[in-house]
């Protein structure tokens, strides 16, 4: 562990307000970056652009088990009250779809927002309750009024000296190595 | 952005404003010719069309007034296609004259000798007879048309004279009043002359029913203008796939909304069971009568349900394009699915009045549409939201 | 650097004024956060104590009412069903408008919700629980409650999925998880700030574990918003089905006055019209006890209230529709009780209704009266009295009178209808008070989205 100490595991630059940060995001994308990560303490618009992101595959997951839910619901439904438990209610017959409407849309709904909640959580790789960005005391702000960015020690293009000095020279108001105090 | 240069543009590539115009006098002939063949036939069929292009003209309306009132930014760039759409609803006065003549036929209530021996057609008589429906009927196209020619006037008086206070107020305080005048007009018309076609029968919902149905006509008129205008090379750049996708977002939101509606109106009346209401549902099961009710239920709702969900279909114009088609068409089904069972009873029989009579009022309210589209500035060039709205995206 | 950035933002009108009061970043984080982290205003004591001691007195009376059974009440023969199944009805409506204001104002771009979203989100989810309350004990015996669920029984019987109370089972559990969901994701950066804030070790671990280890990372924020849409999409249509599903509680009957085919949208909108009034009252104590008067504007309020003035309108277009086509259908049992509603021995509470609710709302048609806070604060209150008494209207009247007029009664309450019904005030205010002392109450993430700075587009290259 103690070797571990002094390693670098990324570096993080801190930038004056979100236009700056924008900017910088599209000169750290045309760079070759790959592992890097725009910090702020609101979602920025156009950024997705900016980093060059793909769209979130988020949107067909919810739908897919959306699907799920609802027919799983009607299965319910059919199973209980038209083959397992018959029971004559006001002259309908077993299988009286139209009445199986509310809870299928309920149960469809249940699973596409657990979907989306907890789906989201998965891609964002949540609950992560540490990071090597936290190894910086100035992290802090970026929940507050902080605009940064982050490159992993990991990212190919990664070299502690060259990255510094590259986001110094895009305008970088501190940059800072995050490593283990 | 100059605009100027736009509408000489669209003049040049043509609208096919004349075709349409050539097309709805053929006709409006072939279903002249039609009404001596098959008199009653002809005035079920016309009430349909009647109504069908009517209720874009009022989709339109409301879309415009509803606009305004929230202060819309992303559809000011569409305001004009709108605004010409409601235009038409003074052409509805001269198209409603043959409902006038078609009274006996239409409305079974009109016969005094069957009131006479109907019970509940004797009660009703105070609000069911032919001077107070004529008095609503005026009532409701003297709403219209003022309401369409106030908020049009105003929006082209911006173009000359530029955004003001006053002028925005005076539009907003229409708008305001003019929702509730729409509400009301809109409800008691569907009540007047479609629910008392079967003069027995009741529902509380169908007026909002029967604008649902409307305004999503309204939203994919103007979509398919929209896309028109995109794909001839005017107002590219103003018009873009950003607001495509949200008249994609509306069009699935109010399929949904209609949906929601017609399944409540089924749902109570099955549920509940009492004949005097299942009737009207009955009626619509009835021999080939039922295809076309499944084909509501999968044509209006699931399919552009499903197909509407995924965000490349609102982005993409062919496909948005065929989505809107399909939903007007759904949407003259519908319609027809309302009117037509009161006379053809046992069964769906196409008549080729049903075409000539869509045909007819169509071709006019098309022409009419593009004469009043190209009159002014395609878009509102004075709104100060304008250039927000061109730059607008979609989260 | 903060006047830095301000002198160099090119400001467009209509961003500038969601929020009052210059505000940056940070002012933004301080001003809400601080709320939680410092003392506790002497106001919130006697509030929270009140609503305690009524939390309490609820909660033994509903003791009793478990021990005694639902006889403690005042129900009779022909009204089987009276307060508890009307507050079931007023508290889910209340909840609506939380989610409408989240959801669909969302939806549709209304980027003045910032302000309002999460006190009315978090009020969604304390009135979906007051309200979850009173069906599961008006069933009598509580205990058989697990009836309601599809779980496998020894008797080898599954819940009849026709019935509209099986419907709201589903409807609203699944409506309190989504709220509690969307309440949730929204509450993740501002935790986040909490914890980046925090001073003791104990607050940062608590603040740490629910804010998930949030670093605001773009790649973060992607699919959190889309989430946070996707979320939106889905809560408006199941806001919808909530209320149209509690509606056919009653209009999949063939009692007259119950059975008729607006009741779906017309509870949707009365419910939103309900829950926008009680967000307007909670949201006018809040701003007041903790000066947020920068971030709860007048403006906002007077956008409240012209939804409510249209939500007022709706609700009485379905109030002449239903009145119009009980006539117009020409059928006596219709028209008889809606006659007797206005003129019978109810006519008192369909005035009321009437009054509070199409009535009062018109005033907002003045600007002068729509920006007038005290009048709004009582206006509010009348609406949701208002609103209580419409559901009220439709049980009790339609029960009191049905078919056959030997069995005709007159309902009137208990203590023990009146002590319930207050008790889940307590449940809910005491919830409340819980929430604004310890929560960002409202949303600092999305308040700092809306301000003009936060728009790379309003900086000069």
């Amino acid at each position: 562990m103690a070797k571990k100490e002094n390693k670098v595991y990324g570096i993080l630059a801190e930038f004056d307000n979100p236009a700056e940060l924008l900017h910088a995001a599209e000169k750290v994308r045309d760079a070759g970056y790959k592992r890097f990560d725009c910090h702020s303490p609101f979602p920025i618009h156009g950024m997705d652009e900016a980093m060059g992101l793909k769209r979130s595959p988020l949107g067909w997951m919810v739908g897919f088990m959306g699907m799920t839910g609802a027919g799983l619901g009607t299965l319910m439904q059919w199973w209980m009250n038209a083959v397992d438990y018959k029971l004559v209610i006001s002259g309908k017959p077993f299988f009286s779809y139209p009445a199986y409407v509310p809870v299928t849309f309920g149960v469809g709904v249940l699973f596409a927002a657990l979907t989306a909640v907890f789906g989201m959580f998965h891609l964002n790789r949540l609950p992560m309750l540490h990071h090597p960005v936290y190894y910086s005391d100035n992290f802090g702000k970026v929940t507050d009024d902080g605009f940064m960015i982050s490159v992993e020690a990991t990212d190919p293009k990664f070299d502690a000296q060259a990255t510094k000095s590259f986001f110094e020279s895009i305008g970088a108001k501190s940059v800072e190595l995050l490593q283990p105090e | 952005m100059e605009f100027d240069s736009l509408n000489k543009k669209l003049e040049e590539k043509g609208s096919n404003g004349k075709l349409a115009l050539i097309l709805g006098i053929i006709g409006l002939a072939a279903s002249a010719f039609g009404y001596f063949q098959a008199e009653e036939q002809f005035y079920f069929s016309y009430l349909t069309a009647f109504f069908f292009w009517g209720s874009i003209a009022l989709g339109s309306l409301f879309f415009t007034m509803v606009k305004h009132l929230t202060n819309a930014t992303w559809s000011v760039v569409l305001r004009r296609i709108s605004e010409a759409f409601m235009a038409f609803l003074p052409l509805m006065v001269i198209f409603f004259i043959p409902i006038i003549f078609g009274m006996k036929q239409l409305y079974h209530w009109t016969d005094v000798e069957a009131v006479k021996h109907d019970a509940l057609l004797t009660k009703k008589a105070g609000y069911l007879n032919t001077t107070f429906f004529y008095i609503r009927s005026a009532v409701y196209l003297i709403v219209w048309t003022v309401l369409a020619r106030v908020l049009y006037k105003a929006s082209v008086r911006q173009d000359t004279e530029g955004h003001s206070e006053a002028l925005d107020k005076k539009i907003k305080g229409t708008s305001a009043a003019g929702i509730i005048l729409f509400a009301l007009t809109l409800t008691y018309a569907a009540f007047d002359w479609l629910m008392s076609l079967d003069p027995h029968w009741f529902s509380t919902i169908y007026g909002v029913y029967i604008f649902g149905g409307a305004f999503l006509a309204a939203i994919c008129s103007i979509t398919l203008v929209a896309l028109s205008l995109e794909s001839k090379g005017i107002l590219e750049g103003v018009i873009t796939t950003e607001h495509h996708h949200d008249l994609g977002k509306m069009m699935f939101a109010f399929t949904v909304f209609w949906s929601y509606i017609a399944f409540s109106q089924f749902f109570l009346i099955w549920y509940a069971n009492i004949p005097e209401e299942t009737i009207w549902f009955l009626h619509r099961v009835e021999g080939s009568w039922k295809t076309v009710t499944l084909l509501l239920v999968y044509g209006h709702f699931l399919v552009p349900f499903l197909l509407l969900m995924p965000r490349f279909v609102k982005r993409r114009s062919t496909a948005l394009k065929v989505m809107a088609i399909w939903i007007l068409f759904m949407h003259w089904v519908d319609l027809y699915w309302n009117v037509l069972p009161n006379f053809s009873k046992h069964g769906m029989h196409f008549h080729w009045l049903d075409l000539s009579t869509m045909l007819g009022i169509g071709g006019i309210f098309v022409w009419h549409f593009w004469k009043t589209y190209r009159a002014n500035s395609p878009v509102p060039v004075n709104d100060p939201k304008l250039s927000a709205s061109i730059e607008f995206t979609n989260f | 650097m903060e006047t830095a950035v301000k002198s160099s933002v090119d400001v467009k009108a209509h961003g500038a004024q969601l929020i009052d009061g210059n505000q940056t970043f940070h002012s933004v984080t301080e001003k809400i956060s601080q709320i939680t982290e410092a003392g506790t205003p002497k106001m919130w004591y006697v509030g929270f104590g009140i609503s305690v001691l009524l939390l309490l007195m609820g909660f033994s009376m509903i003791g009793y009412l478990i021990w005694e059974g639902t006889g403690i009440w005042g129900l009779n023969n022909p009204v089987g069903w009276g307060w508890a199944i009307v507050n079931f009805v007023w508290w889910v409506g209340i909840g609506h408008a939380g989610t409408l204001i989240s959801a669909i104002l969302f939806l549709f771009r209304q980027r003045w919700r910032t302000s309002i979203n999460r006190f009315a989100e978090a009020m969604t989810i304390f009135a979906v629980m007051c309200a979850g309350l009173f069906p599961a004990i008006h069933v009598g015996r509580i205990w058989m409650a697990y009836y309601m669920f599809p779980l496998p029984n020894q008797m080898a019987m599954w819940p009849n999925f026709r019935s509209p109370l099986l419907w709201d089972v589903f409807a609203v559990s699944t409506y309190f998880t989504v709220s509690l969901l969307f309440w949730y994701v929204g509450l993740v950066p501002d935790l986040a700030t909490l914890r980046d804030r925090a001073k003791s070790m104990f607050r940062k671990k608590i603040m740490g574990i629910f804010s998930l280890g949030w670093r605001g990372g773009n790649r973060q924020w992607q699919h959190y918003e889309l989430a946070y849409l996707l979320l939106a999409g889905l809560a408006t249509p199941l806001v919808l089905s909530v209320h149209s599903i509690v509606s056919t509680d009653f209009a999949t009957s063939i009692l007259p006055g119950w059975h008729t085919t607006i009741f779906p949208p017309y509870f949707v909108a009365g419910a939103i019209f309900s829950g926008f009034a009680m967000v307007m009252t909670l949201g006018i104590i809040a701003r007041k006890i903790f000066n947020l008067e920068e971030f709860i504007t007048i403006k906002h309020l007077e956008r409240m209230n012209i939804i409510m003035l249209l939500t007022g309108m709706m609700v009485g277009y379905a109030y002449s529709c239903e009145f119009f086509i009980a006539w117009y259908s020409g059928n006596e049992y219709e028209t008889f009780t809606f006659m007797n509603r206005a003129f019978g021995p109810y006519a008192w509470a369909y005035w009321t209704m009437i009054f509070c609710n199409v009535v009062v709302p018109q005033a907002f048609w003045f600007k002068k009266l729509r920006t007038n806070i005290p009048f709004m604060f009582v206006a509010t209150i009348l609406i949701n009295i208002g609103m209580w008494f419409e559901r009220f209207v439709i049980v009790a009247t339609s029960l009191s009178r049905d078919f056959l007029p030997s069995s005709w009664d007159y309902y009137s309450p208990t203590v023990f209808d009146v002590g319930i019904y207050v008790g889940s005030f307590g449940l809910f205010f005491t919830m409340f008070f819980l929430f604004i002392r310890f929560l960002p109450f409202i949303s600092m993430t999305e308040v700092k989205g809306v301000l003009p700075q936060a728009d790379p587009h309003n900086y000069k290259h």
